[in-house]
């Protein structure tokens, strides 16, 4: 088959994908406070590239060909699109949200730094262990529950950093602390899939060619099974990496561009006034 | 007995003082951040003599072809404590000691948050110090691996003298005592700030000794850890390293650079922030962009520390990696570049007063640029593969640390000399140092970018006699004596202005952060009282009441 050919063919129609989707877009839309601008319009094209991830020739190569491929998808839908999601809902309405009751203590729960960073963390972590891989590449079902604890674990570990609630969020330079510390975890993931030994998901070695691009694959891109795993090991360290930096940098931006609290508790008299053991506060 | 147990003498006035006579137990049991912060200064100059002597020494045997003044082991020696000493006993302690004497003032604290672990870094980094230089006196003689004493080199079967041992020691204690004054600045800085002195308000340098400090509590440890696999390698007979038993030589180098890469940028990041003080000061204007200063500080941190294998290029990781790697360091071109443009536009229109510390600033962002852009090179994997191992190698990382954190440096202790010593360094032995040293300099390395590119290789105790080689190294040579000529200057000038320089006062350049605001040298409990923080420059804000930078803190 040529790449034309199978870039044309390997879309596949997955109902749960549009199911998800469809549910996303639905709670959105009940949201309080819920209108149709920018923000709305960064959600839908997050829930679009979600099922784009999801059905396009991309998941075919992901779960068939190219552990690069499922690389690539996995930074979309646990960095990316979790972001596209959250940038997109009215600050109101996660307002009110953490006041009800019930979902506002599910939310202060989630939205506490240290399950979300592990949720975040963890489900790189936990998801390419090597065996646990193999069984979800096997098992449609589990692959589905994986795609879609992306999406929620990455919605999840955002919330301290980008939630639309201001309160919810971290100080500035705790929510750098945050992403410089996950940009740890996971290079040092990226880094152990990059430098391990080929053959680290046997998956991909002897994949079943059943759209006929493997020699494209293996002879005109020259694409071994080392070279795809060092591509994903990569994939995740760097440009993954750069997610979290490109997101401090925001973090910080958005911190000096609000107004100092301003000179309370600092007398406003001349002369030099403070002593010398007491501490400032930010 | 308990009688003759001595007693540590309080200490009055500030020092250092002349006049001062409790003797040298008053330094050795001293807690003081500002006594540990000299004592930093003081011996990171007599190893800066040594690092220097050593580096003479190397160009003498380069300066013809063929020439035996050194033997090939004392030589690999030398270029090896030349590079380990300069690394790890001159920037790096001269930055943490500057700062450990700095943070304090410019953020109104009276101490750091933990004065003994202060003592404790210092002692560490002292005695690791004396460990390595030990070597010397050894049978086996000093370490003579190189700095990153790459494996299967630095192992037994082909080093089965102790140098790599003392090696391995030395830096083992003095990286204890880094990451014990990583966790002491980023606690004291967090802490431990005067009110209104927020986290948005404060000086630059004190910013970048924080990013600083978490690398270094990052980093080191990696090292730490790889020291400690070597040791086991070498004495108790372990293989970590060895390939033939089943380790690996190349986890050696991912370790080493994996600290070795962020290690560049705990060297050059507070020499930032030393410019950062400087050439506000100098051009009479606040900093153009502090927020673009502070948060590329950020991403330099973090970029960092994912970069280490573009010093690996040669090793044959795959092109892969290679290309992935290449990409990422030439990414740090651009936080790099926001900080230069930001220096340059805080120049730009302001009533530039070029006193010694100003034209080590100035030289500075020249010379450090040309390393730069040598790094930008060489980040691509072509290039780096044409150069890599030659004088090319040596002209960019000598352009990156002595033109930059050296060069800072320079301009940090003509700067602060009066805060610490109650003195102004002579400006006419500055300028003759400035001079001798930017000629020295540039003679010694920018030709070595040629012999690079011809193909000479570093690390070697000779060469032989290709056209031109001979006299380019005798250029650098030559070079090389001005740049210690300029030494003898600097020394010269801070040993007679201790004695005869003219009395500074508080705040001789007119500057506007804390530190200035208490006596020269520093009070020994810091401050009484601390002016008002109303903004980032605090002494001007209290100088000109009528125009503060920010617009809310007018008072009334």
């Amino acid at each position: 088959m040529s790449v034309l050919n199978f870039l044309g063919a390997a879309w596949s129609f997955e109902p749960w994908a549009l199911i998800f989707a469809a549910a996303l877009l639905a709670s959105y839309a009940a949201l309080p406070g819920f209108r149709l601008n920018g923000r709305s319009l960064l959600f839908s094209s997050g829930v679009l590239l979600m099922v784009l991830t999801l059905v396009s020739p991309l998941d075919h190569l992901g779960r068939n060909y190219l552990f690069s491929a499922h690389m690539i998808q996995h930074i979309l839908l646990l960095l990316v699109i979790p972001l596209m999601l959250i940038s997109g809902i009215p600050e109101s309405a996660a307002d009110k949200a953490l006041r009800l009751p019930l979902a506002g203590a599910v939310m202060r729960f989630l939205g506490n730094p240290v399950p979300a960073w592990l949720l975040g963390v963890g489900s790189m972590w936990v998801w390419h262990m090597p065996s646990l891989h193999d069984i979800v590449m096997k098992n449609e079902s589990l692959y589905i529950a994986q795609q879609i604890c992306f999406v929620l674990s990455g919605f999840i570990f955002w919330w301290p950093v980008f939630a639309p609630a201001r309160r919810a969020r971290l100080s500035p330079l705790a929510a750098t602390l945050y992403l410089a510390s996950a940009c740890l975890g996971c290079s040092i993931l990226g880094m152990l899939i990059t430098f391990a030994g080929a053959g680290l998901y046997p998956a991909y070695a002897n994949p079943t060619d059943s759209a006929g691009i493997l020699s494209y694959i293996r002879n005109d891109l020259c694409i071994t099974p080392g070279v795809d795993q060092q591509i994903g090991g990569l994939t995740m360290w760097v440009p993954g990496c750069l997610i979290y930096l490109a997101a401090s940098m925001a973090t910080l931006a958005r911190w000096y561009a609000s107004p100092e609290p301003g000179p309370a508790g600092i007398p406003a008299v001349e002369g030099p006034l403070a002593k010398a053991d007491s501490y400032a506060r930010d | 007995m308990s009688s003759r147990i001595p007693i540590v003498p309080e200490n009055t006035i500030p020092l250092p003082s002349l006049k001062a006579n409790n003797g040298l137990l008053s330094w050795v049991a001293s807690v003081d951040h500002k006594q540990i912060g000299i004592m930093y200064l003081i011996i990171t100059l007599v190893y800066f003599l040594l690092g220097g002597l050593e580096a003479l020494l190397i160009r003498v045997q380069l300066a013809h072809p063929g020439n035996d003044f050194l033997t090939p082991e004392t030589y690999n020696q030398l270029f090896t404590m030349h590079g380990t000493t300069m690394i790890f006993f001159v920037v790096m302690p001269f930055l943490i000691g500057v700062g450990v004497y700095l943070l304090p003032l410019m953020i109104g604290a009276r101490d750091m948050a933990f004065p003994r672990l202060n003592a404790l870094s210092f002692w560490l980094f002292f005695f690791g110090g004396i460990l390595l230089y030990y070597s010397f006196f050894t049978q086996s003689g000093a370490p003579d691996v190189g700095w990153f004493a790459y494996a299967p080199l630095s192992e037994k079967p082909f080093s089965l003298n102790k140098g790599p041992t003392y090696w391995a020691l030395g830096l083992l204690a003095s990286g204890i005592g880094s990451v014990a004054s990583g966790l002491n600045n980023v606690v004291t800085i967090l802490t431990m700030r005067t009110p209104g002195m927020t986290m948005r308000r404060i000086p630059l340098f004190v910013w970048m000794m924080l990013v600083t400090s978490l690398l270094l509590v990052f980093v080191i440890p990696i090292i730490t850890a790889a020291f400690a696999m070597m040791l086991l390698d070498s004495l108790l007979g372990a293989t970590f390293f060895t390939p033939a038993h089943g380790g690996s030589a190349i986890l050696w180098q991912h370790f080493f650079w994996g600290f070795g890469h962020p290690e560049v940028y705990i060297l050059i990041l507070p020499a930032f922030g030393i410019i950062s003080e400087v050439i506000p000061v100098f051009s009479r204007k606040p900093i153009y962009g502090y927020e673009f200063v502070a948060a590329s500080t950020v991403a330099i941190g973090l970029l960092s520390l994912g970069v280490w294998a573009h010093h690996m290029f040669a090793v044959g990781l795959g092109n892969v990696a290679n290309a992935y790697f290449s990409l990422a360091s030439m990414l740090i071109a651009i936080p790099t570049g926001i900080k230069v443009l930001n220096w340059v536009a805080t120049m730009w229109g302001g009533r530039i007063n070029f006193a010694t510390p100003m034209l080590f600033a100035t030289a500075f962002i020249i010379e450090f640029v040309i390393g730069g852009l040598t790094g930008v090179a060489i980040a691509s994997v072509p290039i780096d593969w044409v150069v890599t191992d030659s004088y090319f190698i040596v002209a960019h990382f000598h352009y990156a640390i002595f033109g930059g954190s050296v060069f800072a440096i320079f301009a940090g202790v003509y700067y602060w000399f009066p805060k610490f010593t109650g003195r102004m360094l002579s400006e006419t032995l500055g300028k003759w140092h400035f001079w001798l040293t930017v000629i020295g300099f540039n003679m010694t390395f920018f030709i070595q970018h040629f012999l690079g590119v011809m193909g000479m290789p570093r690390r070697t105790y000779t060469y032989y006699d290709m056209p031109y080689w001979g006299s380019m190294n005798l250029i650098s040579t030559i070079g090389a004596m001005i740049l210690g000529l300029s030494v003898i200057v600097f020394v010269w000038n801070i040993l007679a202005s201790l004695r005869h320089g003219k009395p500074a006062g508080d705040n001789p350049w007119n500057a506007w952060t804390l530190e200035w605001a208490t006596t020269s040298p520093a009070a020994v409990e810091n401050f009484e009282l601390v002016p008002p923080v109303r903004g980032r420059r605090p002494l001007w804000d209290l100088a000109y009441p009528d125009m503060p930078d920010e617009p809310g803190a007018k008072i009334v």
